[in-house]
């Protein structure tokens, strides 16, 4: 086991390291495709192993089942990322966006971002994991600034500023867990989560919870929930869109899942109740925040960066409610949305390759000029807003059925009130940009099957996750649901 | 260790009256320096060895390499400087100290030393600095100060992390100088100028 995660942290750096002063495209091409492959072959193979023995620790490392869920999706996005990036920069160098020198450049930052976010789920250092979070902002952000024009350079200036600052507040909180564990008499495995769960009720419950506010404003921060998302729909937009696939399907759930490993000791010191009240109100915030943007976008990727922070929001209000089934929903929700919403991302980068803009406006009849594209884009937008039978559907549905069995009347109610705008708002736009009249300079489009391949991989995976799940996923879900409720 | 905190604070609060970019990478540097003084000094009371270590890292990394990177930018940047309102964020910085110490004093009166004060005081100020300035390296500055301030409050509380998330946490900032840098220059390049404030074009 240890090998297999030491593979899964060395492979892709190893990948990076040869891409980068290769100068041979196809070259580059081909090691990388063959590279992401292998490392979400190890991921899955990591996967398969903990169902076996369910727990692996060692001195800096810890896997359990609730990383598998996080591994699951990093393993799955890296490579249908990879997968999709082939043909994207192809035609991004083609049409002048980039230069073929930049292409090792964008493929060795890549490998680098997918080694930053597997060793965040790894690592079972509560320090650690912090250094792990602040390389996944430091890795990301000369591919958010890949293009060096304008837009880029600002949205990257404010990504790293944004996040760093944020981060640094997680740090202090981090540090002052750390001080409430020297305080409780045990200097020795510091902040090695396994032993912080263990003694989590002899810590100092008011120094815990001053923790808690400045690691749940840190980590939140990167994982944007409202009110700290400012930066992510900058980031989202400016970036390759492979990259913003990324960002938001995998990034957000690490970052996510950071939190979340705090909250797991926290919880053991001053009880859910405050936490699941604070995550409840970011839940709802960020969902609310989101409406009016995505009502009136003009941007289709800000669009769907805002649509990630309403389902980030959507998350925390599963973690908020705290119940097993609402957490499992939460978990299987983290799964969906990153499936979905990275598709999307793909299906926006090849709309916009095509149209040259990404103004919603300027975007029109996409049924006609890409037929495969506008039918994968337009389930991919049933998906994301929770259209039955497709997977977002699933997970939605338990959360809210969760919501109300927790008596939550009120909330539920809001929430679904809130969900109605969202959906609202993407169909509004998206069917629009679908079937409108087509403007006539655009010609019948070829897209390239390799695209198409990545994109139809997820979409099939969207449908029968809608109507099947199988007993292995579930098994997961639900071992990792105990876990996070403290079991 | 009194003179040091006093040194580091007096730094700080000039630091936020500072128009040239240049002196006020200088006085990060000097400000770097006595957080690594104030590592040695830990190290020889409390007997551990990993602080010295750390006080090499905090040497070499912070004084070194991230003010000789930064010192290099701004031989670059000739022309830029820093314009906002100073005597408001003098006051703020002032207000910081007396809010950290009085706070330290109030609620955690059992460990009132010098430098948790100071700790926090400095991560305050470096916060402000970040918020108010517009100047892409100032803005830097401010993140590096108020990492100073964080490192210093691990210090002070805990007699620090241990030694291999330390050494992440170095790499970490190292690593960002080197990003914020590489930007700072494209900023230059693509703007003509690395004062911030102009980056507003992305809304909605």
């Amino acid at each position: 086991m240890f090998e297999l995660i030491l593979a899964a942290l060395v492979l892709p750096i190893v990948i990076g390291l040869i891409t980068l002063p290769q100068k041979n495209l196809t070259t580059i091409r081909y090691t990388n495709l063959a590279g992401s492959a292998l490392t979400s072959g190890i991921i899955l193979a990591i996967i398969c192993k903990i169902t076996e023995i369910k727990v692996f620790s060692s001195e800096f490392l810890y896997v359990d089942y609730l990383s598998a869920v996080l591994l699951l999706v990093v393993a799955l996005l890296t490579f249908t990322a990879t997968l999709f990036s082939l043909p994207y920069m192809e035609k991004e160098v083609k049409e002048g966006h980039a230069t073929e020198k930049m292409i090792p450049r964008y493929y060795a930052l890549l490998n680098l971002f997918t080694f930053a976010m597997v060793s965040v789920l790894v690592v079972g250092n509560l320090g650690l994991m912090w250094v792990a979070v602040e390389g996944t902002t430091l890795a990301s952000a000369l591919l958010v600034a890949f293009y060096f024009n304008r837009s880029a350079l600002e949205s990257a200036w404010k990504y790293v500023m944004i996040c760093t600052v944020g981060i640094c507040l997680a740090l202090l909180g981090t540090m002052i867990l750390y001080y409430a564990q020297v305080n409780a008499g045990s200097e020795t495995q510091a902040l090695n989560w396994l032993y912080l769960k263990q003694i989590s009720n002899t810590l100092n419950p008011t120094i815990v919870k001053l923790a808690f506010v400045f690691i749940l404003i840190g980590y939140g921060t990167k994982a944007g929930l409202a009110p700290m998302h400012t930066w992510l729909p900058d980031a989202h937009s400016q970036a390759p869109s492979p990259v913003s696939g990324l960002l938001s399907g995998a990034l957000l759930s690490c970052a996510f899942y950071a939190l979340i490993r705090n909250v797991i000791i926290i919880q053991g010191t001053i009880g859910t109740e405050f936490i699941h009240t604070v995550l409840l109100g970011l839940g709802i915030l960020s969902i609310l925040l989101a409406i009016p943007f995505v009502l009136i976008q003009h941007d289709v990727k800000r669009l769907l960066a805002y649509s990630s922070v309403e389902h980030m929001g959507i998350i925390a209000i599963g973690f908020g409610i705290g119940s097993h089934l609402a957490v499992y929903a939460a978990l299987l929700h983290i799964i969906n949305h990153a499936i979905a919403k990275s598709a999307l991302f793909y299906l926006v980068g090849i709309i916009s390759q095509e149209y040259k803009t990404r103004h919603i406006k300027e975007i029109q009849g996409i049924a006609r000029v890409m037929p495969t594209v506008a039918t994968m884009f337009i389930i991919g937008i049933l998906a994301i807003t929770g259209t039955p039978p497709l997977n977002i559907f699933i997970s939605k549905f338990l959360l809210i059925n969760a919501m109300f069995e927790s008596k939550m009347w009120l909330l539920g109610g809001l929430a679904l009130l809130l969900l109605v705008g969202v959906f609202a708002g993407l169909m509004n736009n998206c069917l629009k940009m679908t079937f409108s009249s087509v403007p006539e300079k655009m010609k019948q489009a070829n897209v390239s099957p390799v695209a198409l391949t990545a994109i139809g991989f997820s979409i099939v995976l969207m449908i029968v996750g809608g109507i099947y799940l199988p007993t292995f996923i579930s098994d997961i879900l639900t071992k990792a649901a105990e876990i996070v409720i403290g079991g | 260790m009194t003179l040091l905190t006093v040194l580091l604070l007096a730094g700080a609060v000039l630091l936020t009256r500072v128009s040239s970019l240049r002196t006020a990478v200088g006085i990060l540097g000097f400000q770097s320096v006595i957080v690594a003084l104030a590592c040695l000094i830990f190290g020889l009371k409390t007997g551990e060895f990993h602080m010295y270590i750390a006080a090499v890292l905090t040497a070499v990394i912070k004084v070194g390499l991230i003010v000789y990177s930064l010192w290099r930018v701004t031989l670059q940047l000739k022309h830029e400087r820093e314009i906002a309102n100073f005597n408001v964020s003098f006051l703020l910085a002032i207000l910081a100290i007396i809010v950290s110490y009085g706070f330290v004093n109030k609620v955690l009166p059992h460990m009132a030393g010098e430098t948790l004060g100071a700790a926090i005081a400095l991560t305050m100020i470096g916060l402000l600095m970040i918020i108010a300035r517009s100047q892409a390296i100032m803005q830097v500055v401010g993140l590096i100060t108020m990492e100073n301030g964080l490192y210093l409050l691990g210090l002070s509380i805990t007699k620090g992390l241990p030694l291999i998330i330390e050494m992440g946490i170095f790499f970490d900032i190292l690593v960002a100088v080197v990003v914020l840098v590489i930007l700072t220059h494209r900023l230059k390049y693509s703007f003509e100028t690395t004062d911030t404030s102009i980056l507003n074009e992305l809304k909605g």
